[in-house]
């Protein structure tokens, strides 16, 4: 019991932290339908890193890998603003969709450049289970401080998030607020990546915001649904992944994804009921 | 696809280490091989490889209308995630095969991959929330995500599995042969003519799909028919390049007309173009294949982005 606890404690701290702020920016980020967002923002924060590892051997994890890896993110958060002002034709979701793969071949053909041999696996499913006690702080400082900005600029961030021309014609400086929104998402992104792999960063952000629109439309409900959904599925996938020896990133996703599909059934027989209540 | 920091520095070693063993061997062999290459090698080579862009170039030419078109599609809806899902469930009925000891790239493995595609194209038509706050966008992203993730639990438990998850990341374009090029050229004919007869349907099934009687089974064709594809061109050109075929051309040209006709004209003109540039630089700076064909597409959409940001307010011309 006690070697389950020294295990499983600094990755479950890690989850609840990533479940709270990506619970958040979850319902921002389906209100914009901009799913892509986590995929891209990774990605682009990886290129970053190549990038300063070509020029300056710098290691993942130096101060300078995640300069380059902020500064590669806020560059694209000002595109994806300037962008979606600008163009009306085509859905910002796709733009961003585009964005990934230019990126991922931008990443490629910087390798490719030095051939050699990548582990995409780990990538992708993360690492979460050796996550050190530096890391977690760090991970607090960081989102307590971007939860704070979340806070402070609630009201405009989430105008904009309900609905754009809205906000265009009621006179919101869009593009700027947009560049913040992208820009602490890139950041938020980048850290929770690092330590726990794309696929998970993905599932916390859009599978409880998914949850809580089937229950509530009031953003303080939404939220508590969210919180408590990540919590839960994180527990629940340390402790699999634990007892049945598989990946922790993956057991966790498909927790969420478990979720997710009772919560489906959970409304569907629940709107049933109330129909013949009415009735 | 996103790249660890640290296994890729530890792979540079390597791989240096190895090109040190390998200059060592040319050296030996470089001058028999010189007198050689200098009688005839150059010759055989030059033809070869002129042979191998040619194939390429027609398979591109021919793949790119069908993509345009689907693309379009994809992209006016707005569900950009469903191609990452079915290249992913492709992925994973070959992964199955391996399981199963059915070799990665045998008929039965294209069969495996196809019913996994068909399986999923069903639950991309079925699955359309109605909640407002929901957008279909989403579940298709989670659909992906579910994907990958038992991909990657499948192979947690396969020896040697992590080799197949990056092998149906790039491709063999490079491995073009005739054989394989005219049967992808027949299949992309025949779902083209498909969708030729069927068009107003699928047109209506993006504009405005209330007037269709069964629009799920619409749904399901469309579905399927880019299943089809992926299945085909995935092994040869990589998930990233079939997907940049499939998004940037046709969304170059959503930006710039509203018209099918044109929109498809338009877009495999630009595409063919950034792809006959991406292949030849390939060619001359030898750079890898795949990541050169998408960046050349892909400054071409940034190009077109720049463009219509700069007359934003005159709309559609």
């Amino acid at each position: 019991m006690s070697q389950l606890l020294e295990m499983l404690s600094l990755p479950l701290v890690a989850c609840i932290m990533m479940g709270g702020i990506l619970g958040y920016s979850g319902i921002h980020v389906l209100k914009r339908e901009v799913i892509f967002i986590d995929i891209a923002l990774a990605q682009i924060a990886a290129v970053g890193s190549i990038i300063a590892h070509l020029a300056f051997e710098a290691e993942e994890g130096a101060l300078l890998s995640y300069v380059f890896s902020f500064s590669c993110v806020l560059s694209i958060a000002m595109f994806y603003a300037l962008v979606r002002r600008r163009v009306i034709q085509i859905s910002i979701e796709a733009v961003i969709g585009i964005s990934y793969a230019i990126a991922a071949a931008a990443a490629l053909f910087l390798i490719g450049l030095a051939p050699g041999h990548v582990h995409v696996e780990e990538m992708l499913a993360g690492s979460l289970l050796w996550i050190q006690p530096t890391d977690v702080i760090w991970a607090f400082i960081a989102f307590s401080a971007i939860g704070a900005c979340f806070y402070i600029f609630q009201r405009p961030l989430s105008t904009i998030s309900q609905n754009y021309q809205d906000a265009v014609t009621e006179g919101v400086r869009v593009v700027w607020w947009d560049f913040l929104f992208y820009g602490l998402m890139g950041i938020v992104i980048t850290i929770a990546v690092r330590a726990a792999g794309v696929v998970v960063v993905f599932a916390f952000l859009i599978i409880p915001a998914t949850v809580s629109a089937l229950f509530a439309s009031r953003w303080a409900a939404r939220l508590l649904i969210a919180w408590t959904v990540a919590t839960i599925s994180s527990i629940a996938g340390l402790l699999f992944a634990y007892y049945l020896d598989f990946s922790v990133g993956p057991a966790i996703t498909l927790f969420l994804g478990s979720a997710l599909v009772i919560a489906t059934l959970l409304s569907r027989l629940h709107k049933a009921g109330s129909i013949k209540v009415t009735r | 696809m996103i790249t660890g920091l640290t296994e890729y520095s530890e792979s540079l070693k390597a791989a240096k280490k190895n090109s040190e063993d390998r200059k060592q061997k040319t050296e030996l062999r470089s001058d028999l091989f010189s007198a050689v290459w200098s009688l005839f090698g150059k010759e055989i080579i030059m033809s070869e490889s002129v042979g191998l862009f040619s194939r390429q170039i027609a398979l591109i030419a021919v793949v790119l209308v069908l993509h345009t078109y689907i693309g379009l599609h994809i992209i006016r809806r707005t569900l950009i995630f469903s191609d990452l899902v079915l290249d992913q469930l492709a992925a994973f009925g070959a992964l199955v095969g391996v399981a199963l000891h059915i070799a990665y790239g045998s008929p039965l493995s294209y069969l495996l991959a196809m019913s996994a595609v068909l399986f999923g194209s069903l639950l991309l038509a079925l699955i359309n929330p109605k909640n407002r706050e929901i957008p279909r966008e989403a579940v298709i992203g989670i659909l992906y995500a579910l994907a990958l993730v038992i991909s990657l639990l499948l192979t947690d438990k396969l020896p040697g599995g992590d080799i197949y998850v990056e092998k149906t990341l790039t491709g063999y374009l490079s491995w073009v042969s005739w054989p394989l090029v005219i049967v992808t050229i027949i299949v992309y004919i025949a779902l083209l003519l498909f969708h030729y007869k069927l068009r107003h349907k699928f047109i209506a099934l993006a504009e405005n799909p209330q007037t269709l009687k069964n629009e799920k089974l619409w749904d399901f064709l469309l579905f399927t028919t880019q299943g089809i594809i992926t299945v085909l061109i995935v092994p040869i050109a990589g998930v990233l390049l079939a997907y940049a075929f499939l998004m940037i051309p046709a969304a170059i040209a959503t930006m710039f007309t509203r018209k099918w006709a044109g929109a498809v004209v338009l877009g495999w003109s630009i595409g063919f173009v950034a792809c006959l540039i991406g292949l030849g630089s390939s060619y001359f700076f030898n750079f890898p294949y795949g990541p050169s064909l998408v960046l050349s597409l892909g400054a071409f959409f940034i190009g077109a982005l720049v463009l219509r940001s700069l007359r934003y307010r005159k709309g559609y011309e």
